[in-house]
């Protein structure tokens, strides 16, 4: 019997995600409306590489998203994996989630928190919901 | 001489781990038990996305308060 040099991973990984989810309380939304992912303009390689520009693509949330220049400053302060952010709609919910993290890395910082709740706070307002000052 | 490490472990769920990361930065977080939350019933992702993975394991659901965020759902995969 020979042994297989590139076996499948199967069962749990040590990759974690947290889904940052705003409720749209059984409002009927279009879902196509709601997806946005940002495009990256990076600088430098490896280790050193920074984000430079966002350019959010999508739906009519992307565009809002991309008129929000503080926003986008604030993406630029984060890391490169971070700033890998995907909003993401499912039934009655809009999920808001980064790159899967190994359990050491798994942790939240301020500075993505306060991304992750402006993106949110776009969200609500185009759900005809007001906003949570923070 | 002693070890200054204890001997007793407190093993915890990874949904009460990031809750208390939450907590240090200062957001009002708390943990629901496992699967009492309609959102855990639901799909974890759209499939809009080729990338979205097959197989993912639940940990449950952290309920913010004073956010735009209502819920933090914790994913692993596989």
């Amino acid at each position: 019997m020979t042994q297989n040099l590139n076996p499948i991973s199967w069962g749990a990984q040590d990759r974690y995600q947290a889904h940052f989810i705003v409720k749209t309380h059984q409002r009927d939304v279009s879902e196509e409306n709601f997806l946005a992912r940002p495009k990256l303009e990076t600088k430098g390689y490896f280790a050193s590489k920074r984000v430079t520009g966002v350019q959010w693509i999508g739906g009519t949330l992307a565009d809002t998203l991309n008129s929000d220049a503080e926003l986008k400053n604030m993406i630029t302060r984060l890391s490169y994996a971070d700033a890998h952010i995907t909003v993401e709609p499912t039934k009655g919910n809009i999920r808001i989630y980064g790159k899967w993290k190994d359990s050491y890395n798994f942790v939240m910082t301020k500075e993505l928190f306060a991304v992750y709740d402006r993106i949110a706070s776009h969200i609500k307002r185009e759900l005809g919901s007001p906003p949570v000052q923070s | 001489m002693h070890d200054s490490e204890s001997d007793m472990s407190h093993p915890m769920n990874k949904n009460e781990e990031y809750c208390l990361s939450l907590k240090k930065i200062g957001i009002d977080a708390e943990t629901k038990p496992l699967d009492t939350d309609v959102v855990e019933q639901e799909n974890y992702y759209s499939k809009h996305f080729t990338n979205s993975p097959a197989m993912v394991t639940n940990h449950g659901i952290i309920k913010l308060k004073g956010s735009n965020i209502d819920e933090v759902q914790i994913i692993q995969k596989g």
